[in-house]
């Protein structure tokens, strides 16, 4: 092979041209890290070079931007991607077709009214920069390349004859249509935003047009001045508080329904011959595949009041990461049961049917959240009796802390299903794990000086991808028991 | 292995947790390697707390020399005393097609990894280690948890047969 090795020169692409318009919009968050230097210059006194300074920045920018354009190129040979980038010190990467285990393709807003789309390629080896990117190329161009690198997959592993029959058996597995988005949305009823509305609102109290504070009722006091209805609300402060409180819910469903309209637009996922493919997002639309066969384990998480009403949300671990910030992928965003069993179905992995008998971890747990609260309220109290009243704080904290680790504690419960283990934790956000025993790489069987005495042990499983902080593990479990499914598991993995 | 009361093992005894759960020791010269490594800790520690004692303690004139003796007496206490218990806590088991190893006492954790789930494995061998002849086996998985597994206090040869038992079994596994 490498007797030719001049014979085969590629045909060499640029990145889409419309990728220095990108590099445009980017400056203006960019030229924000430039503020401090402007403001330095500035504060010397001399302020005649603050826009000659800024416009030679923005040149230094654009120039830089066109330049690594100029020196990005990228080929497609029959077997390889190969890409050089580069201004001063270049970088030439070949990734084999082989070694790529998917392609994700990501929109951005303005990548997508330029009809260009970003690619990645997610070739399995750890770290984000070892994975290559092209950013970007158009977006037909990109549904081309995946094809191409898709097809070449498949004629390495499976005969000829069988790809025709596997291109037809793309089909839709899930969709969210409006209607089940806004339901999504109302559930997700969050008060994150409210922390930035109201830290935004102190922030820009002077520079707002107006001079409101949604959470304080004085303000609402302030509205109701200006129609007259002073005295009434002095006499019903009930009502000041009620204006507050609809405020608070009008900003925790209004932001959780937008958040879920963001990410999970037209959210579709389909099953292509050895992968599921998700596309969703309204401004930013990103494709991603996940490999059947790398599917390590299935999560499913909920909340205790949707779970009254039966909605469940489907993550699957796998050895490629759902993005920079997730870790697991995102298969299912809200569905009832029956539809995430279809899910299911296509990883081979099964839930546990109603009947299945669940096992409890040792009360024992709950001691970590009881000596927290001990620790907050020896502090709240040794901080009262200095004197200092935020002490009540701590003393107020204790209790739901430890009511939280008590009735916690109670809801770590597993099963061993035959050929996966199902772990479910949480009463406020109910998790389940499902975990297959073929997924288990190593077993850890850990005590300490308070499970010991008690004939405890915990398991903690080593499994590809997921969080390394978040390891799955069954804690404090009876030591026989624990070794019985360790060497059931151990077992299983063998025979594989 | 299963029947085995973990309760009433008398943590002073030698070699009692290892013989409980059915674990080889590790080489008792790892005791030297602990050492020498607690030492290279300690040391700087002790001249840490004489140099605070004598630049901040004797100005303020505070019980100077209080703060120096206590350090040394740790530092002592852990060069001469600890080694030794932690060289009992570590274990391993290697057979039945996986490597048990197990350490610790207060927090102990016993991992198992079958030979098929191993991916690469190392032998190392630091400058202290290589005086006293010995070896640490490390076996890579994929799993993000246990991601390496290390087993140190192996004589050099011991870890290298050891390395290639492993190295055969991963090739039986692809053969």
């Amino acid at each position: 092979m490498s007797a030719v090795p001049a014979a085969v020169e590629p045909e060499w692409q640029r990145l889409h041209p419309a990728t220095l318009a990108l590099a445009i919009v980017r400056l203006g968050p960019r030229s924000l890290n430039f503020v401090p230097a402007l403001a330095a210059i500035g504060f010397a006194g001399k302020w005649a070079y603050v826009v000659p300074a800024l416009l030679a920045f923005l040149l230094f920018s654009l120039v830089t931007a066109w330049l690594q354009w100029l020196r990005f190129r990228f080929a497609v040979s029959a077997n390889e991607v190969v890409i050089e980038s580069g201004v001063l010190s270049r970088q030439h990467r070949t990734i084999p077709f082989d070694r790529i285990q998917d392609v994700g393709i990501e929109q951005g807003l303005v990548a997508r009214a330029l009809g260009i789309a970003k690619v990645g390629f997610e070739t399995g080896a750890g770290g984000q920069e070892n994975d290559a990117d092209l950013d970007a190329i158009g977006l037909d161009a990109a549904q081309a390349l995946r094809t191409t690198i898709r097809a070449h997959r498949s004629e390495a592993v499976a005969p000829v004859a069988e790809t025709e029959t596997s291109v037809a058996e793309d089909r839709l597995l899930f969709a969210m249509t409006p209607h089940q988005l806004l339901v999504a949305g109302l559930f997700n009823f969050s008060l994150a935003a409210l922390a930035v509305v109201g830290a935004g609102m102190q922030l820009f109290d002077n520079f707002l047009p107006f001079d409101f504070n949604t959470f304080n009722p004085a303000d609402w006091i302030d509205i109701a001045e200006d129609y007259g209805l002073d005295q009434w609300v002095l006499a019903h402060r009930w009502v000041a508080g009620v204006g507050a409180a609809v405020s608070l819910l009008f900003i925790g469903f209004a932001s959780g329904i937008i958040l879920m309209l963001f990410a999970n637009w037209n959210f579709r996922l389909t099953r292509e011959p050895r992968a599921l493919r998700r596309t969703r997002g309204l401004t930013t639309r990103t494709d991603v595949a996940v490999p059947v066969r790398r599917v390590q384990a299935a999560i499913l998480v909920t909340g205790w009041f949707r779970k009254r009403f039966g909605w469940h949300e489907l993550r699957l671990q796998s050895l490629a990461s759902d993005g920079g910030k997730e870790r697991d992928h995102q298969v299912v965003p809200f569905a009832r049961l029956d539809a995430i069993d279809q899910v299911l179905a296509e990883v081979a992995i099964a839930r546990p049917d109603d009947a299945q008998p669940w096992q409890r971890s040792h009360g024992i747990i709950a001691l970590g959240g009881l000596i927290g609260a001990t620790f907050a309220a020896t502090g709240g109290l040794i901080a009262l009796s200095l004197g200092e009243r935020a002490g009540w704080l701590g003393l107020i904290a204790a209790l739901p802390i430890a009511i939280a680790a008590f009735f916690g504690a109670r809801f770590h419960r597993w099963t061993d299903l035959g050929d996966s283990v199902a772990i479910r934790r949480g009463f406020w956000k109910p998790k389940m794990t499902l975990l297959p025993h073929a997924s288990v790489q190593s077993v850890d069987l850990k005590t300490d000086f308070i499970l010991r005495p008690l004939g405890l042990g915990t398991l903690v499983f080593g499994v590809p991808g997921g969080s390394a902080l978040a390891a799955h593990e069954i804690p404090a479990i009876p030591i026989s028991v624990a070794q019985d499914l360790r060497d059931r598991i151990l077992a299983a993995g063998a025979r594989r | 292995m299963t029947d085995t009361a973990p309760a009433p093992t008398d943590p002073l005894a030698h070699d009692a947790i290892n013989a409980a759960d059915g674990l080889d020791p590790v080489n008792p010269a790892y005791t030297h390697v602990l050492r020498a490594a607690t030492a290279l800790n300690m040391v700087p520690f002790g001249i840490a707390a004489s140099v605070f004692d004598y630049m901040l303690i004797r100005h303020i004139e505070g019980p100077y020399g209080l703060i120096t003796a206590l350090a040394w007496a740790l530092a002592i206490f852990a060069i001469v005393s600890f080694p030794a218990r932690r060289m009992q806590r570590w274990g391993y088991k290697i057979g039945e097609g996986q490597l048990r190893v197990a350490r610790g006492w207060l927090f102990r954790t016993d991992t198992i990894v079958p030979f098929v789930r191993v991916q690469h494995i190392d032998v190392g061998q630091g400058p202290i280690e290589r005086w006293f002849g010995l070896s640490h086996l490390i076996v890579h998985t994929s799993g993000t948890h246990n991601s390496m597994v290390t087993l140190p206090g192996l004589h050099a040869d011991l870890a290298a047969a050891m390395r290639e038992t492993i190295r055969r079994h991963i090739q039986t596994d692809f053969a």
